[in-house]
């Protein structure tokens, strides 16, 4: 266990020292370099202030050279300073941290309260109307773009019934109902689509395990269906379940950038995304860095999980 | 491809010769149209194609008006004979433009889903093949791609292809760089897994027997037996490369305006949302449709292909 941890997180070294390398050569292959862009804002064009700018950001340098350094100092979490707000770049994007996780976990849960029951149901009554509602619910939910459900949800509840308010955060440290109010609609709409998912999938790992072996024993030994649907079947079929929704939640700590921008939800998305609006190319190459390792590192987390909760997998 | 038991086999043994080329094609499609009547999503499905394909094909001829022509003085009008499903803020006429969009949208996702099979297909039949250590360094590649957050990279490459000043064709074949790209490395997992079991069977055997070469084998014959599950992946694949390439779009990291383009129309049209609620509501609805298509369809093959899933 402890050995394939280690080897796991030692594979994870080439992942992640190609994903500096995208990252910067990103920057690299802009047009122009960060000094045009920074003097562009500032209004000064004097050779002086380019070559102590030059100086400053090391572009006086070779590209390995840089690279090397700059990994060297982003390890250390200092990835300089936003070329927008001036402040340094880590700060900007440790602020968004809390509140893309907030949403990100309040979603995935809403999903799987949804599912689990709903994928459930479907597998006990398969082939009747509440199976085909589920189904085929689950499949236009897989189909819609969650923009869209996003910007339906908004005209219905908050412009047309005017019940909830249309985009916005409020820390739920500050004002925990209030700040449930702003939550509910983005909430809804990563839970409403990652459901749609997580329903399917419940449905067919259920199928798989009520066909087994075991459910027949239980049946026969005169154990009632709910106890052994609930106790029994369910829990088996949960392990996908649980690994699919630890690998969602994953994706959606670094793929919220639709519905915090539509929700104007201060995280971690919307601060790249106004990042490449702004063209605040500093933000932008740490911003994918931070999201590509908390991705890549909640991979490991799940499928570490996984083999926990799943102890027939080997570890090979 | 499910072979026909050895009873049925035995009905072909006193034919003169096999049939000719055409008279095999018209059984093949006549078996695979079978086929799909069994599975009513495959089925609705592929109607759903039919007609998307037919639009996009026949949009020069059916699309009433040029997408990008404004008429200040017809501006937000709803639908009418003229306009069959209104204008939108410029005065340009919905329906064209949804035409014309999704003929590109569909080529770009067309085209990105192809570009990934091809680089990822002989990548992953090659590396099952060959076995050993040439496989164990090619999978950790492909482990290390599929460890990449996609919407990332394909934002990094939006970005790029932004500040080059990419224009028209150029950005909308960085996109299907970028998603072709992106797929690659799911199509090669996929391609080793199904080689790997294929190439213990006999018929390969045979063909090593014969003194065929291992490319030759390879993909001359393991490729056309493992090309089913491919098919599936791509169909499925391609709804999704839609949502990405529409959800680009809407953030205003797609084709500059005034390109017709489903995401960017819709993200225009949210200003409007109260007053013309419905120029917002067709481009999604044509995404969902387009989207609901392929997977509808992805579905029912995957159960015609794979009959052991479709007792589910």
């Amino acid at each position: 266990m402890l050995a394939y941890f280690i080897r796991r997180v030692f594979y994870l070294v080439p992942v992640l020292l190609v994903l500096t390398m995208v990252v910067f050569t990103f920057v690299e292959m802009l047009p122009g370099n960060i000094i045009d862009t920074l003097v562009g804002t500032e209004g000064v064009n004097d050779p002086e202030v380019r070559k102590i700018l030059e100086k400053e950001y090391g572009l006086d340098q070779p590209v390995y050279v840089r690279y090397v350094k700059w990994l060297g100092r982003a390890v250390q979490f200092d990835f300089g300073k936003s070329l927008v707000t001036r402040r340094p770049v880590a700060v900007e994007l440790l602020q968004g941290i809390p509140a893309t996780m907030y949403l990100a976990i309040v979603g995935i849960s809403l999903s799987m309260l949804i599912a689990v029951p709903l994928g459930t149901i479907a597998a006990v009554k398969r082939n009747t109307p509440i199976d085909y509602a589920a189904q085929v619910t689950s499949l236009i939910g897989i189909s819609i773009p969650e923009f869209w459900f996003a910007i339906l949800c908004v005209l219905f509840f908050a412009l047309y019934l005017g019940w909830l308010p249309s985009s916005g955060f409020v820390s739920p440290f500050v004002d925990f109902w209030g700040s449930l109010k702003f939550l509910i609609l983005p909430a809804a709409a990563i839970g409403f689509r990652q459901a749609a998912y997580t329903t399917r999938l419940t449905r067919s790992s259920m199928l798989d395990e009520m066909n087994k072996e075991y459910v027949d024993t239980a049946r026969s030994l005169g154990l009632a269906e709910r106890k052994v649907i609930f106790k029994y079947t369910l829990r088996n079929a949960m392990i996908p379940t649980i690994t699919i929704s630890g690998l969602q939640l994953a994706n959606l700590l670094g793929g919220t950038v639709v519905l915090e921008t539509i929700f104007a939800w201060p995280g971690i998305g919307r601060a790249i995304y106004e990042a490449i609006i702004q063209r605040d190319y500093p933000l932008i190459q740490a911003g994918v860095l931070v999201l590509g390792v908390i991705v890549v590192s909640m991979n490991l987390l799940v499928d570490m999980t996984y083999r926990l909760l799943n102890p027939r997998v080997k570890f090979a | 491809m499910t072979e026909l038991p050895a009873s049925k086999l035995a009905v072909f043994a006193d034919l003169p010769a096999l049939p000719g080329r055409r008279k095999r094609l018209v059984a093949g499609v006549s078996r695979a149209w079978y086929e799909l009547r069994k599975s009513r999503t495959a089925f609705i499905g592929f109607w759903m194609l039919v007609v998307l394909f037919s639009a996009c094909i026949a949009t020069p001829w059916i699309a009433t008006h040029d997408p990008i022509k404004q008429s200040y003085r017809e501006r937000l009008a709803p639908p009418s004979e003229k306009h069959f499903l209104g204008t939108d803020r410029m005065g340009r006429d919905i329906y064209s433009r949804l035409l014309w969009g999704g003929r590109r949208l569909v080529t770009i996702a067309l085209l990105a889903v192809t570009f990934g099979l091809s680089l990822g297909i002989p990548y992953g039949v090659l590396s099952g093949y060959f076995g050993g250590k040439v496989d164990t360094v090619a999978m950790r590649v492909v482990d290390g791609l599929l460890a990449f957050p996609g919407l990332l990279l394909y934002l990094l490459i939006v970005t790029l292809a932004r500040e080059w000043k990419l224009e028209g064709i150029y950005n909308d074949l960085i996109l299907v760089f970028a998603l072709g790209f992106a797929f690659t490395p799911e199509v090669a997992r996929l391609s080793r897994g199904t080689t790997l079991a294929e190439k213990q069977k006999e018929y390969v055997e045979a063909s090593r027997a014969i003194g065929d070469g291992s490319f030759s084998i390879a993909l001359k014959q393991i490729l056309p037996n493992i090309i089913s599950p491919l098919i599936v992946n791509a169909t499925v694949r391609l709804g999704y490369v839609i949502l990405i390439i529409a959800a680009l779009s809407f953030l205003g990291l797609g084709t500059p305006p005034p390109t017709p383009d489903w995401g960017s129309d819709l993200s225009a049209a949210r200003d409007y949302m109260e007053t013309a609620p419905l120029i917002a509501a067709f481009p999604g609805i044509a995404i969902c449709y387009t989207v609901l298509a392929f997977n509808l369809f992805g579905d029912g093959l995957r159960d015609i292909l794979d009959p052991r899933l479709a007792e589910r």
